[in-house]
């Protein structure tokens, strides 16, 4: 009984099913006013924005190449230019200075946006405090840096407040020792800047960490650093493109 | 038909030693292993240890959880055939669909809490011939314990009850042990080592048959002809015959493992009342392969005769397939930096009438940005009161932080005091009051997010904006429709298990004025075979069971009604509801709840006169009445634990009470189950006994990783009869409100500040 009906079911529903499923992609799927969509159709419209981005890649319309950096042309722009870059996966982006300001704890805080705003970066004296727009972000971190120096003030802990996938707030305690490498020149984009390489070697989480920092105390800022934004994120590598 | 356990046979001493073999081995494997590294493995989980090992190629701390266990044909942690002690991560959902012998099994286990877990099967034989069905479908329920937990030396031990409420076919107890042991890793990167796990155990019923040991007492028969199933089979619990079960698996990668068991289920319906298969051999192998991260692919030899699949997809909800993201919120700028000193902060703005609608357009134009759509809006030289829908953020912490940033944008600065009043349909939920300065102290503090908390007020709303508050401009009355796809399945109709209707629904709301709803839902099918369905056979009024009559015409309309909601009184919350509030009924509701915001406990009370529609779903009614409606408390027991009973008169006009507990995740993943009873005997009532289900919903946003209150659910009732059924009203304020209030602000907490 079971097994008649399935076959009926299965030629019939073969058919059928093509041209119900034509029919409902072509009226379907509009929505006006101030109410969410519903469910069937957010869903459908995800899978519309997914199928593009297949086909896209089946049309090989790759992501732009990453333009060549020039110093001339960084001549040009006149407001500080920070390159963030998410090594897991490879995405960069340059960001602007959004907010400058300080608050009770010691460390000038600096806010960096990208174009459209979509992705922040929070800095404290030049370390990493917090993230939003990259999915599992960085909420807050407890970081030691004083007034006096750029980049992390000695050893000791810093803590990170994770937001977890499931919304919730886990408190990731690292224990980190600073070493001073000492004077390093590095370059960046046809500038060489004299700095001093400050690592900061962190334990905790069952896992290590290791963050980079190449300060120039003078000028008072970071010109280059990597540094672990969490579980979710990973290393973000910074350079800092126009002071 | 006599289904007899079989009794000891002459050759049992010989089977006895065959049982023996495997048990030695795994104590001598057992041995070898913690010889070569004495290091038992222990459950981590990062938000209570803070430390699981990194992922491989990598020394970076990690959240991301090591390969569950895996499961067995029966969609539990386990060898082949056999349960073993493990359990899955908390909250885990898993999928199993698993086959041989022509037997499929399809399960979906959830682990509720760390220690106990909860399975539904449906069960499918080809050819077994009982019951009169060719393909007998068999719907069970499990439900697993862990003992104690593992430890250093002694391995963790679990109790478990399988089928124990269906028909009692695949009726087996157990209390399995099971440890695991470090191996050195094989064959590909492990992240925390290769494990090796050996289990034994001993059963009862099915896991009793095969080579008994012993016996507890007589296990009643199982009489699936003549049990309407549903009800606890306690008295067959632990009785009757026993046997000793055991199995190894080895897992030398994160990918691969491989398992050998030995069972206890001698398959006597299976292999004796019909000839599905031919049992050779207690020995089963398996191997297993991890495909994608959520699905473990099987391939096995079993009982030395039959060739088996099995495919086992684990979810979480702590880890979504799919990681949420939201653009960026901007700062909070200290007023200090644009404003100059506190002193010279002029009020005097606030006398010319002028300035607060210029305000409340870009408020609104910032709102709309995060999604969130502006109601009313109160200014006042220092106090600011924000009225606004979330129609986005599954977390109202989430939308309640966007708003406060979009007011710290745009007031003047000597607006301190922030009152954010989250609105359902006109109704207002809560009030959060937040200081200006907190805001702008607090946003990059260490604990930002605990730090904002202890400086936050929570409080009833008004049931009313101020004299003075300007509505959203341009706002009522608001029409919005939407035109899409639906699916409605069907299940477990016993000649066709899934059956699925689809179409496309058309649906319109209009509010004319705050806490006013008009709506309506027009459904035209184009395709289903809902209506193929079988018709029902229930003595009670047919209150649900007529589906497969109500599905005959392809345009319906769904529902049609007013409704309106508003708020009597402090912690008061009120709706009056008229029209066709689903496709089988319509007619009258009203509800009222009492919940103060910071409390756990709320009361709520509905009364309903309905009538049932006509079947074409037109607007035209039957001659069926009835008065129904129950008193309701809600308890939030903490943890994401919801319990609540509702006790009054249902649909078929039976009086009882409905249990349910439901657990919800702060990322609007839910599970729970119910079950209700009512004065309808088990006999009136028909398969199943009494009414009884699962349910759970998956959010949107951890699917497609972007915002959305939306979600997936699905409400799974073994058996759908007529009684201890409610009507469908839409709009029950208990759901709206609770997610608003201080608990349900502070699971989500952490959003605030994203």
């Amino acid at each position: 009984m079971g097994e008649g009906l399935g076959m009926n079911l299965r030629g019939l529903s073969l058919r059928s099913a093509a041209l119900a499923a034509a029919a409902l992609l072509a009226v379907s799927g509009c929505s006006r006013g101030t109410d969410a969509p519903p469910t069937q159709l957010q869903l459908l419209n995800a899978a519309r924005t997914s199928a593009g981005a297949i086909a896209g890649k089946v049309r090989r319309t790759e992501a732009p190449a990453r333009p060549p950096l020039t110093r001339a042309a960084l001549e040009q722009v006149q407001v500080p230019v920070l390159e963030v870059t998410v090594e897991r996966r490879g995405d960069w982006a340059f960001l602007f200075r959004t907010l400058e300001r300080t608050d009770s704890s010691p460390g000038r805080i600096e806010q960096w946006s990208t174009e459209d705003s979509n992705v922040t970066i929070s800095l404290r004296g030049g370390v990493l405090i917090a993230t939003r727009g990259l999915g599992g972000d960085l909420l807050s971190s407890a970081v030691r840096v004083s007034d006096a120096r750029p980049g992390p003030d000695g050893g000791g802990a810093h803590r990170q407040m994770i937001r977890n996938l499931d919304y919730r707030e886990t408190a990731l305690a690292l224990s980190c020792d600073l070493v001073d490498l000492g004077p390093e020149t590095i370059e960046i984009v046809e500038r060489r800047h004299a700095t001093r390489h400050l690592q900061q070697r962190c334990t905790g989480g069952g896992g290590r960490v290791v963050n980079d920092y190449w300060t120039d105390p003078r000028a008072g800022l970071v010109w280059q650093s990597r540094q672990w934004a969490g579980p979710h994120l990973g290393y973000l590598s910074l350079r800092r493109l126009v002071k | 038909m006599p289904l007899p356990i079989r009794p000891f046979r002459r050759y049992g001493a010989a089977l006895m030693r065959a049982a023996a073999a495997p048990v030695l081995l795994a104590v001598l494997l057992a041995g070898a292993a913690t010889a070569q590294v004495a290091d038992p493995v222990e459950d981590q989980s990062p938000v209570q240890d803070g430390a699981l090992p990194p992922e491989a190629g990598s020394a970076e701390p990690s959240f991301t959880p090591l390969p569950a266990a895996s499961l067995n044909f029966y969609g539990s942690p386990g060898g082949i055939d056999m349960p073993s002690a493990e359990m899955m991560p908390d909250g885990q959902f898993a999928t199993t669909v698993s086959s041989f012998a022509g037997q499929t099994r399809m399960t979906l286990t959830a682990q509720v809490t760390p220690w106990m877990s909860a399975s539904f099967r449906y069960h499918g034989m080809r050819d077994l011939n009982l019951f009169g069905f060719k393909t007998y479908y068999d719907r069970n329920f499990d439900v697993r314990f862990r003992l104690w937990r593992e430890r250093r030396y002694l391995p963790q031990v679990a109790l478990g009850l399988q089928d124990f409420s269906g028909t009692g076919l695949f009726g087996a107890e157990y209390i399995v042990a099971s440890k695991r042991f470090r191996t050195p890793s094989w064959g590909g990167p492990a992240r925390d080592g290769g494990r090796l796990m050996v289990t034994g155990g001993i059963g009862w019923g099915r896991l009793g048959s095969y080579n008994s040991i012993g016996a507890l007492g007589t296990r009643p028969r199982f009489s699936g002809a003549t049990s309407r199933g549903g009800e606890p089979a306690y008295d067959q619990w632990f009785r009757g015959p026993y046997a000793l079960f055991g199995g190894i698996e080895w897992r030398p990668n994160d990918k691969l493992g491989l398992k050998l068991e030995y069972s206890s289920d001698d398959y006597v319906t299976e292999t004796q009342t019909a000839s599905l298969f031919n049992r050779r051999s207690p020995f089963s192998f398996g191997v297993e392969y991890q495909w994608k991260r959520h699905t473990r692919l099987g391939a096995y030899y079993l009982y030395g005769s039959e060739i088996g699949v099995a495919a086992q997809i684990q979810l979480n909800p702590r880890y979504p397939t799919r990681r949420l993201v939201v653009p960026a919120p901007y700062p909070v700028q200290p007023r200090a930096q644009w404003a100059g000193p506190p002193e010279s902060w002029d009020t005097t703005w606030a006398e010319s009438r002028g300035t607060v609608p210029g305000l409340r357009d870009r408020l609104t134009e910032l709102l709309k940005r995060d999604g969130l759509v502006l109601e009313s809006l109160e200014v006042g030289a220092e106090t600011a009161e924000l009225r606004y829908r979330n129609p986005r953020y599954t977390a109202h912490a989430a939308a309640l932080g966007r708003a406060a940033r979009a007011l710290a944008a745009t007031m003047p600065a000597s607006v301190e005091t922030f009152r954010l009043v989250p609105v359902a349909d006109g109704m207002a939920l809560s009030a959060v009051i937040l200081r200006r300065s907190d805001l702008e102290a607090l946003e990059f503090d260490p604990r930002s997010s605990a730090a904002l908390l202890t400086v936050t007020g929570f409080a009833d709303a008004a049931g009313r904006p101020g004299p003075e508050a300007l509505p959203g401009a341009g706002l009522y009355p608001d029409f919005n429709w939407s035109l899409s796809h639906y699916t409605s399945p069907s299940y477990f109709d016993p000649s066709l298990p899934f059956r699925l209707d689809v179409g496309v629904d058309l649906r319109a709301t209009w509010r004319p004025a705050p806490g006013w709803r008009i709506s309506g839902k027009l459904r035209q099918r184009v395709w289903g075979n809902i209506k193929d369905g079988r018709l029902s056979n229930s003595v009670l009024p047919h209150v649900r069971t007529d589906t497969t009559i109500y599905a005959q015409e392809a345009t319906t309309l769904e529902n049609l009604y007013v409704a309106r909601q508003w708020r009597p009184g402090r912690n008061l919350y009120a709706r009056l509801t008229a029209g066709y509030f689903e496709s089988m009924f319509g007619g009258l509701s009203g509800e009222i709840l009492w919940k103060p915001v910071g409390s756990r406990l709320g009361l709520g009370l509905e009364g309903n006169y309905v009538v049932q529609r006509d079947y074409d779903q037109r607007f035209g009614f039957q001659n069926y009445d009835v008065l129904t409606g129950h008193a309701s408390a809600y308890l939030n027991l903490g943890g994401g634990y919801e319990a609540q009973v509702d006790v009054g008169r249902y649909l078929a006009g039976d009086i009882g009470a409905t249990f349910s507990v439901d657990r919800t995740f702060p990322n609007g993943w839910s599970l729970g189950g119910f079950f209700s009873q009512t004065n309808v005997s088990a006999a009136r009532f028909g398969e199943g006994s009494f009414d009884k289900g699962i349910r759970f919903r998956i959010p949107l946003s951890s699917l497609l990783g972007k915002p959305s209150r939306a979600g997936l659910g699905l409400t799974i009732r073994p058996v759908q009869r007529d009684g201890a059924q409610r009507v469908y009203v839409p709009g029950r304020l208990y759901d709206q409100v609770r997610t608003a209030h201080r608990a349900g602000l502070e699971a989500g907490w952490a959003r605030v500040w994203e």
